[in-house]
């Protein structure tokens, strides 16, 4: 029973409960934007997005804001810089990179380009970038956790700025959901019925970038959009109700971090990807039973176009 | 509704010569009444969807002008007096959604966020999805429809935003002849029982000729532009000749050079 331990041994369960409570806010924000992500098919842009991730890593770096002990947060050494404002520094480059490729894709894909040629060529910019940089800047951060993600990497001020992303982030899609949902069903047309689809299409976006930023630090690059994608695609197996698939894909996304913590705590493996399995298990499960409910149902094949 | 001189080119990047462009339309005069049917009639490539996209404001006109109801298309968008119903359905069909809230979702454009779609909104999509004869279906998943009960919502979802035009993009294509029968009588009865100004653009001729009460032929040029005193046969065999001539271009001319009704410049002597 590691979990018990974990979060309630007053020695050691502040090393805990940041990753916790970060997951569980980052759950509530990808939840229902992973339903869109799935629907409008932006699950690259997603992967586009959180691999620029490494640019401002790499940029991070060469300023010196990573720390002896290997981690995104260990604080600053070189620039004099108090621990919490090198991590809010490598937060707003880390998220600058994300939401500049989000917008450079979008831009983009409006202007000829195609969208998955704009994300293969950003995408791959933006790696070069930060290896390149990460290279001369001769840190000490390990590129593991940089791309798996480590829960000791997460902090209670990353608690904080998790909490105010998925609060704004929600309020903001709540605000923005009509346009984004005509935008998100039917492009060409929404514009002709005046939804302004470039102001719903840029929110999509960046909401993508800052919750990948967000998750970056428990999930790690890699990772970080699994969260932007299997609760939305798992719901969409069980449910035809828009209404439905959100409630679901909430809960999915909450036990899989719930679950995948625990999971991890037990076998003493890396949070992120026990996370991810906790959700792929999810989808499998949930793919088995809308196959065999449609085998139940009827024997015509399904007929959705 | 009003086009006045309209012309409208697409610039050619691959040209060598950058200032060089293709004409899609020119000099375009047309006038169409409030709650008149017009049919616009042209061959693929004759610039009907450009003409479309000038009247919606995703275009804009780079001479000439267009007044819809007083106001210039990107105006007349923005207070949604053009209800739109497309050629081909592009949406994402595999939405999680209704055909009722693929209407509701039109309805509810510009609604502050704060505020939730009320009784009589509700009420007046119901009345659209009843006009249009889609109740049945209302409730269905919107990627459980055919493709005929799609086009029946896509034209609720038009007329949900309570526009005083409607505007439909090749509605026929891909339908039966009996479907068609159908489309042209689903046309009247919007006609009649809404008193819209409607605007159908196709290539194919039985569709503007069984649902409206004007047409025009459209090939670069507006080339024929038919009165409105109703499309007698001697009419329509005109509007035949000049689709012919459209398509065909300088051959029909040569074919018969001494007709009575003075042919109207095919594309190649344009």
């Amino acid at each position: 029973m590691n979990t018990f331990s974990y979060l309630t041994d007053p020695s050691i369960r502040g090393l805990y409960w940041p990753g916790v409570l970060t997951g569980i806010a980052i759950a509530l924000l990808c939840a229902p934007l992973s339903v869109l992500v799935v629907l409008k098919r932006l699950a690259f842009i997603g992967q586009g997005i959180s691999h620029a991730a490494f640019g401002g890593v790499g940029l991070a770096a060469v300023l010196g804001l990573f720390g002896a002990s290997g981690t995104l947060a260990a604080g600053a050494f070189g620039a004099g810089l108090s621990e919490s404002a090198a991590g809010l520094l490598q937060f707003v480059i880390i998220t600058a990179f994300c939401v500049g490729a989000a917008v450079l894709v979008g831009a983009m894909s409006g202007r000829g380009t195609r969208a998955d040629t704009a994300i293969g060529i950003v995408l791959v910019a933006s790696m070069a970038l930060g290896a390149v940089l990460f290279h001369r800047a001769r840190a000490n951060t390990s590129w593991e956790s940089i791309l798996f993600g480590s829960i000791l990497n997460v902090g209670f001020a990353d608690v904080l700025r998790a909490a105010i992303i998925g609060g704004a982030g929600l309020l903001a899609l709540w605000w923005g959901r009509r346009a984004v949902l005509f935008w998100a069903f039917d492009e060409p047309a929404a514009l002709a019925f005046g939804v302004r689809t470039t102001a719903a299409k840029y929110l999509v976006l960046t909401l993508l970038a800052i919750a990948t930023v967000a998750a970056m630090k428990l999930a790690g690059v890699v990772l970080a959009t699994a969260l932007l994608v299997l609760p939305g695609a798992t719901a969409l197996q069980l449910s035809a109700r828009l209404a439905r698939v959100m409630v679901l894909s909430v809960l999915v996304a909450l036990v899989g971090v719930v679950g995948g913590l625990v999971v991890s705590f037990e076998l003493n493996a890396q949070a992120g990807a026990c996370i991810v399995l906790c959700l792929v298990a999810q989808f499998a499960a949930a793919l088995l039973a809308g196959t065999l409910a449609t085998r139940a149902a009827a024997p015509s094949p399904g007929a959705s176009a | 509704m009003e086009y006045r001189g309209v012309s409208f080119a697409y610039r050619n990047r691959r040209a060598a010569d950058p200032g060089e462009s293709r004409l899609a339309l020119e000099n375009v005069s047309l006038r169409v009444a409030a709650g008149q049917r017009l049919g616009i009639l042209g061959p693929n490539g004759g610039g009907k969807s450009t003409l479309l996209k000038l009247t919606l404001g995703l275009l804009d006109a780079h001479e000439g002008e267009i007044r819809i109801f007083g106001r210039a298309p990107r105006e007349a968008r923005r207070e949604r007096l053009v209800g739109y119903v497309p050629q081909r359905v592009e949406a994402e069909l595999s939405f999680p959604i209704t055909a009722r809230q693929v209407v509701e979702m039109s309805a509810t454009v510009g609604l502050p966020a704060w505020r939730g779609i009320d009784a009589s909104t509700r009420e007046h999509c119901r009345s659209m999805i009843e006009l249009v004869d889609a109740a049945a279906f209302a409730d269905a998943p919107v990627g459980r429809l055919s493709g005929g009960q799609l086009q029946r919502i896509m034209i609720a979802r038009a007329l949900a935003a309570r526009p005083r035009v409607l505007l439909l993009d090749e509605p026929t294509v891909g339908i039966d002849v009996s479907g068609q029968k159908r489309f042209a009588d689903l046309l009247v009865r919007l006609h009649d029982a809404l008193g819209l100004t409607i605007l159908v653009v196709s290539h194919d001729i039985r569709t503007v000729a069984s649902g409206c009460d004007m047409i025009a032929c459209l090939s670069r040029t507006l080339h024929a532009h038919v009165a409105p005193e109703g499309l007698t046969p001697g009419v329509l065999a005109d509007v035949f000749r000049h689709d012919v001539a459209a398509i065909f271009g300088e051959l029909h001319v040569h074919a018969h050079p001494a007709d009575a009704c003075p042919l109207p410049h095919g594309r190649g002597s344009g």
